[in-house]
């Protein structure tokens, strides 16, 4: 549920600030988002990851369709792959990767800062 | 262990963002190019589907009104002059950009910046002709002026409020790609997009000629290139009568030329066959007995346009036309009671000076009996991921000395200096300020009092009657043969002692024969009192158009419009039947061989695209040329051989003349065996083609393309337009040059205009206006160009208020 939870916020944060900001501003607001919901980093990667991702195809998807442009064919021939699709693809694992690093890197960030547990059943 | 899993995600991560944000070799930051919201995907919308109904203006008195129609043309609506055009820069800006600045850093000699160490010769020639150098030359002549100041101030501030208002998502996608971002543009930038025309339009064979007369002989040169064509069809009516008394000049009592074999690489000229028409019919000519007057500047087909449409209106005038991006007005256009157009009037603009240095370092040169002073200009070519590029370029009266042991050349003492009028003091914004408001004739030729550079042929028509045709520049008085060959810096009679007075430029106005018009051929007649040559004149298209004109009666728009589309070869007219007779056909017995035959014997001579002929016609020509001509190739020299007017003739008058015959071959040849031989090239080049492509009709062998001005962007490119045309054809639409702007009005109680160019109003290649109109161009369509009112919203695309 949480995994949902945080895939959910992680869409929610690219959509609203990425607009607005760089790519890295984002990297940043992933990695605290993903630091307070605290999932395990495999999971938070994944949480991460797909969010992003899932935006970056949508967006481009959406982009490349309502526009009608020739520009993501021509610019898949300037670059040298396949088509405007292959672009939507390739932009898609950016956003992959680009989210899951930074929720991982949220997720052991507080792994790092939350006190060891040891000292629970103590006194 | 938690830290350890920290420090991996972390490395990772930052690694990453670095990594995608920088350039790798030629490829951009990856997240600036395909994040969706501020990378190539925004780039994606059309100019519609982001329009605005309110954009935030500053500086303006009253708040300015912009239609757009269907095509995306706006048609403005100011107040006022300084309103009018500070809408026009940031109009211009938000569809052109990129082409603005890239055409003026190109023309500055600064594409290294952009592009890397591959344009430092590029620019590094562009520096040393002086592009840079005129145009402040240029703008210290427009400042001089408050009014023409003030405007190119407005016309500058609203690009850069657009510059300003731009995100990373509304960047042009060329930006993103070479990743860089426009600086601010200045007045300068103007000034230098004007120089950006004059080097494309001007260019001179001097140092061709000079090798040629080395190698020939002057007696031979000048029957090879005489001075004027037998059929001389010139732009001002061989009948008229000069009524003035021409300004006297000393010629050198013996000419010596520098003797050199010059083994130099020329600087590029203009592609043979580039060049335009324009003409204008009087009423009594026209059915409608209004005027009708037609443009069409042929240049280089890229995409960006080179052109941009707008319609500019004040409370006091209405213009319509072409504009060139960064420039202000309107080009090529009409407004309410006049029209006018432009054609290339090129006239040996630029000459060539053995400069004589005093000693190594070229402080000081020979003049007369006096050593006079040069000027150093050091010129720092900034480069793309490199250091700075320096080069001292040597300043003499003439201009600069483009030719040293620096730059083309192995030789310690080839010094030449290069003189051209686009390094003059200039009013050209002038020019187009004033022309964009004239009421008549005398408005016009007030206007063109402005005008220096690259010399044009004005046409002109008005509601109230006038036809006129006037060309102007700013034209050196020269005796016979002066500036033909690289001349002799340090004996002054060699220089330009005097300009023609403006009003000794060669015009007309209302003449007897009903019509004025141009196609870059001769000026004028024999009798007109100065020199007049240069080796680039038309003898074709200028011909097929006064021979029209000359026999229509009754003409409506329409026939306008058809004669602009006009596709008859007039050359192979001319040379076919020359070359049929030559060619012996018993010879040729393939199947093959009687097909191409019989194709050319039964041909009409319009260069259609479905025809096959002029591809024949094209390549046999082009064969026979390389026969007559193979020894001429084979000098390890920059020549130019005879243009093809002088060739028919020689084939047709003098076809045993000595100058087919080769030296170096047993036999003796003459034009016959350059036919035949040439016909024999032909069929092996058209098995080839025919093996390899199969269809030779005329559009698939010409292969009309308009490409982005970037060349390695293929894919923001147009490959094979289906077109007619071809050089020297009024339609004159070759691979890569062709009418980059047709334009027909016809003037009366409201101008009855149309227009069409091969492009679309917008830069972006992502827009669906990029390319639009390249489609129905190839077809000699036309788009409505007719005035309209700020009332007039009908099928506007979109409206928008600056304020």
């Amino acid at each position: 549920m949480k995994f949902i939870g945080l895939t959910f916020l992680v869409v929610l944060v690219v959509g609203i600030i990425n607009p607005f900001f760089p790519f890295w501003i984002v990297m940043i607001c992933i990695g605290v988002v993903s630091a307070l919901i605290g999932l395990p980093g495999f999971v938070s990667f994944l949480a991460g990851a797909i969010g992003m991702g899932l935006v970056w195809v949508g967006q481009s998807f959406y982009l490349s369709i309502y526009s009608g442009s020739d520009l993501p064919q021509m610019m898949s021939e300037l670059i040298g792959v396949g088509s405007g699709m292959t672009l939507v693809a390739i932009t898609g694992v950016l956003g992959f990767i680009i989210g899951g690093l930074s929720a991982w890197s949220g997720s052991a960030l507080r792994s790092a800062l939350k006190p060891t547990p040891d000292n629970i059943y103590k006194g | 262990m938690k830290y350890i899993s920290l420090i991996v995600s972390l490395i990772l991560s930052i690694g990453f963002a670095v990594l995608i944000s920088r350039p790798i070799d030629s490829v951009p930051p990856l997240a600036g190019l395909l994040d969706p919201n501020h990378g190539f995907w925004q780039n994606t919308l059309s100019e519609d589907q982001i329009a605005e109904d309110e954009i935030d203006l500053e500086n303006l008195s009253a708040p300015v009104k912009v239609i757009y129609d269907e095509d995306l043309i706006p048609h403005v609506f100011a107040e006022n002059e300084l309103d009018l055009y500070r809408a026009q820069g940031y109009i211009t800006a938000q569809h052109r950009l990129w082409q603005m600045e890239f055409q003026t850093h190109a023309a500055a000699g600064r594409l290294s910046e952009i592009v890397g160490p591959v344009a430092i010769e590029l620019d590094r020639m562009n520096r040393r002709k002086g592009l840079a150098f005129g145009a402040e030359k240029g703008l210290a002549g427009m400042s001089s002026q408050p009014e023409v100041e003030a405007i190119l101030e407005a016309f500058s501030d609203g690009v850069n409020q657009y510059i300003n208002s731009l995100s990373s998502a509304t960047l042009p996608v060329e930006y993103k790609i070479l990743n860089y971002r426009p600086e601010p543009w200045t007045p300068y930038k103007s000034a230098l997009l004007l120089k950006y025309m004059a080097d494309m339009l001007m260019g001179d064979a001097d140092l061709q000629f000079s090798n040629l007369r080395k190698i020939l002989g002057q007696e031979m040169v000048d029957k090879l290139f005489p001075y004027f064509p037998e059929d001389n069809d010139p732009v001002i009516e061989a009948e008229r009568v000069w009524a003035f008394e021409p300004i006297e000049i000393q010629a050198p009592d013996s000419t010596t030329y520098p003797d050199d074999l010059l083994v130099l690489d020329p600087l590029p000229a203009p592609e043979p066959g580039i060049g335009s028409n324009n003409w204008a019919v009087a009423g009594s000519k026209t059915k409608s007995g209004r005027p009708i007057l037609a443009n069409d500047p042929h240049l280089g087909l890229n995409l960006p346009s080179i052109w941009y449409s707008m319609q500019l209106t004040t409370p006091e005038h209405s213009v319509k036309g072409a504009t060139l991006p960064g420039a202000i007005g309107v080009i090529s256009g009409f407004n309410e009671n006049i029209a006018w157009g432009v054609t290339n009037a090129t006239k040996d603009a630029r000459d060539w000076y053995k400069i004589t240095f005093k000693d190594e370092s070229r402080r000081q040169y020979k003049f007369g009996e006096e050593w006079r002073d040069t000027e150093f200009r050091i010129e720092e070519i900034k480069v793309k991921g490199q250091e700075s590029f320096i080069d001292t370029v040597v300043y003499t009266h003439y201009g600069p000395v483009v030719y040293d042991k620096t730059f083309r050349s192995d030789r310690q003492d080839v010094n030449f200096s290069l003189k051209w009028t686009a390094h003059d003091e200039s009013q050209e914004v002038k020019t187009f300020i004033l022309m964009n408001k004239a009421k008549n004739h005398d408005d016009y030729n007030a206007a063109l009092d402005n005008y220096i550079a690259p010399p044009q042929n004005f046409v002109f028509a008005a509601k109230d009657g006038d036809i006129a045709m006037r060309i102007q520049g700013k034209f050196p008085v020269k005796w016979e043969g002066q500036g033909r060959f690289f001349m002799d810096g340090a004996d002054p009679l060699m220089d330009w002692q005097a300009y023609i007075p403006f009003d000794q430029n060669a015009s007309t106005l209302n003449p007897e024969r009903g019509f004025v018009s141009s196609a870059n051929q001769h000026p004028v007649d024999p009798s007109y009192p100065y020199f007049v040559w240069d080796r680039s004149y038309e003898h074709y298209r200028n011909r097929r158009l006064n021979n029209q004109l000359r026999q229509m009666n009754d003409i409506t728009v329409d026939d306008m419009k058809a004669l602009q589309f006009d596709d008859y070869y007039l050359h192979a007219a001319e040379a076919l039947p020359v070359m049929m007779e030559l060619l012996d056909e018993s010879k040729f017995d393939s199947d093959d061989a009687k097909k191409y035959i019989q194709e050319l014997k039964s041909w009409d001579f319009y260069a259609d695209p479905n025809q096959k002929a002029p591809t024949l016609f094209y390549i046999w020509w082009d064969k026979v040329d390389d026969e007559v001509w193979k020894e001429w190739y084979a000098w390890d020299a920059p020549i130019t051989t005879p243009n093809n007017y002088q060739m028919v003739s020689l084939m047709k008058n003098e076809p045993d003349s000595e100058i087919f015959d080769h030296g170096n071959t047993e036999n003796v040849e003459n034009a016959s065996t350059h036919v035949n031989a040439g016909f024999e090239s032909m069929l092996a080049r058209m098995a080839e083609w025919e093996a390899e492509e199969g269809d030779y009709s005329w559009a698939n062998y010409k292969r009309t393309s308009v490409r982005h001005l970037v060349p390695q962007f293929e894919s923001f490119s147009v490959s094979n337009v289906y077109t007619g045309g071809g050089r020297g054809i009024l339609n004159a639409t070759s691979e890569r040059h062709g009418a980059s702007w047709r334009m027909v009005v016809e003037l009366g109680e409201q101008p009855n205009a149309y227009g069409i160019y091969p492009g679309g109003q917008s830069g972006n290649p992502g827009s669906r206006f990029y390319s639009n109109m390249i489609n129905r161009w190839s077809k000699g369509e036309y788009i409505d160009f007719s005035l309209r009112s700020v009332e007039d919203t009908q099928e506007a695309l979109f409206t928008t208020t600056l304020n």
